[in-house]
């Protein structure tokens, strides 16, 4: 057993073009996430970071190389990695008419827990995610942000250990995205290992621990932000800097 | 903040996993889920309109000149086991997978540990409950139009070809739904007319693996038409006895789900799929 709790090496996934081309867009790229820990994926639209997110959540199936969470392997083992992952997307996917409390019970029931430990959960949601307002209100009336909160407690309703987010400020005004990750800081203070990608930089700057960024399939640098950004002072500088030596080598 | 119940530590290995999880929960969880998608007022106007429609020919049927009771059967029959029922599966059946992406659930459902089996086998359902309560109700308001001697006979006798119509068709659809998600509606008209009325409708072992030579070969049996057939009627029906004709639909459901379930497992989708 190892400290990571996500732990990616030499993913590489590959599609098939319509023109019959291989097309590369995940190429060997290899990163890991340790327990009360937040790392951000960063790259540009395209860059791969989705297919990346999605090979770890055994959505899509690497080419070659291993994801594994919790040490269970994607490949030999997707029920135990999605046992333990949760998963939250730009597009929040909430269904207008249900309401939170009814979702999050339909989802947990979809996970097979067990109706009391459902509405343990529930209560834990409602509390750590601030949704007892709204809880009961359909989800066709609420903001973005509180669509995307109860998309995160969709994907918390388990108690995964590990947390994977897309690009999920995306959709979100200001206060709606300082909101959410003001909640993710406290699920890592929990022991929570959570990887999140995105293209807002100056948002999540000084919220993860560590930074992977990625362009074209490839991881061109990756480190804490003091060693990203070094003499050049601010991490947007860093990434272009770092895209910029990628696209050279 | 209140801590997690359960630390990280809680799902490593060494420590025991997290429980398998209650499959019948989660299929019943998106059978749930489903209905409550299909009772939008426009889907409840679609459904009653597809309930009235056999109750309407038949009415427009009967007042042009009475008709007896075995040619009232064989109308029910092929408005409801066979137009409205595939008319219904079509439309509930077939966005299995094409719903899931076009609104942005797919992956949150997939991401689950059953989460691709219960999405099957959850929309199987619900689209066997809905096109069935349709259904029954058309059968309903069709008998109180028509008027037949010995109704109950009829509605039990009914009652059990729409539930093997909806249970065997609905399985059918789900094949081309998972293999071709976003043309699932045209590739099931296609399997309807190509395997249910044209390889069904063949004097041929290949009619053997069709629901509709089940069917109609379970009416002809219920309603003891064998020996009034005409003999070149008979190389439409089968001569197995009704439960033999009711397993063979079961087994044909099992193999076609099984099929879809396995496809399924291994479909993946590209992020610009869902986009």
């Amino acid at each position: 057993m190892n400290d990571s709790v996500i732990q990616i090496k030499n993913l590489v996934k590959e599609y098939k073009g319509s023109d019959g081309t291989i097309v590369r867009a995940v190429n060997n790229v290899s990163m890991s996430v340790a327990a009360g820990e937040i790392v951000g994926l960063l790259g540009a639209n395209g860059a791969g970071k989705t297919t990346t997110l999605r090979m770890i959540a055994t959505l899509l199936q690497p080419t070659s190389g291993h994801a594994q969470v919790c040490n269970h392997d994607s490949i030999t083992d997707p029920v135990g990695v999605r046992q333990s992952l949760g998963y939250v997307s730009a597009t929040t996917g909430v269904p207008d008419r249900l309401t939170a409390r009814e979702l999050l019970t339909s989802f947990g029931r979809l996970h097979g827990l067990e109706e009391d430990t459902i509405k343990d959960r529930l209560e834990w949601l409602i509390t750590t995610l601030s949704l007892r307002d709204y809880i009961d209100r359909p989800a066709g009336r609420l903001s973005s942000g509180q669509r995307q909160r109860i998309s995160l407690g969709r994907a918390l309703v388990h108690n995964p250990p590990a947390l994977v987010l897309d690009e999920p400020t995306n959709a979100l005004d200001v206060v709606g995205s300082r909101d959410l990750l003001d909640t993710l800081d406290h699920l890592r203070e929990s022991g929570h290992a959570i990887l999140l990608s995105t293209h807002r930089l100056h948002e999540i700057e000084h919220r993860c621990d560590r930074f992977v960024i990625i362009d074209t399939g490839h991881i061109v640098a990756a480190g804490t932000r003091d060693e990203l950004v070094g003499d050049s002072g601010e991490l947007e500088d860093a990434f272009f800097h770092a895209i910029e030596k990628g696209a050279h080598t | 903040m209140k801590d997690s119940p359960q630390t990280a530590d809680a799902y490593d290995l060494p420590h025991g996993r997290p429980p398998e999880g209650n499959n019948f929960a989660a299929i019943r969880a998106v059978t749930g889920f489903q209905l409550n998608r299909l009772m939008t007022k426009p889907r409840i106007a679609m459904g009653l309109v597809g309930a009235l429609f056999p109750a309407a020919v038949m009415f427009a049927v009967i007042r042009t000149a009475p008709i007896n009771r075995d040619m009232t059967v064989a109308m029910i029959y092929a408005l409801i086991p066979e137009a409205l029922c595939v008319l219904g599966l079509l439309v509930t059946m077939c966005p299995v997978v094409a719903d899931e992406l076009e609104r942005g659930t797919w992956i949150h459902v997939t991401v689950r540990p059953g989460g691709r089996q219960s999405l099957l086998l959850g929309t199987f359902a619900a689209a066997v409950i809905w096109t069935g309560g349709v259904s029954l109700v058309s059968l309903m308001l069709t008998l109180l139009i028509a008027q037949p001697t010995q109704p109950i006979g009829l509605v039990v006798m009914f009652t059990v070809l729409i539930g093997i119509s909806c249970i065997g068709r609905a399985a059918l659809f789900a094949v081309p739904a998972v293999i071709l998600p976003k043309r699932a509606l045209i590739a099931s008209v296609g399997v309807a007319l190509v395997v249910e009325y044209f390889a069904g409708l063949l004097p041929a072992v290949v009619n053997q693996v069709t629901v509709s030579l089940r069917l109609r070969s379970l009416l002809v049996e219920w309603m003891a038409w064998r020996k009034d057939l005409p003999i070149e009627m008979t190389l439409f029906v089968d001569d197995y006895s009704a439960p033999v004709q009711i397993a063979a639909v079961c087994i044909l459901v099992c193999i076609l789900l099984t099929t879809a379930g396995f496809i399924l497992n291994r479909r993946q989708f590209p992020p610009s799929v869902e986009n």
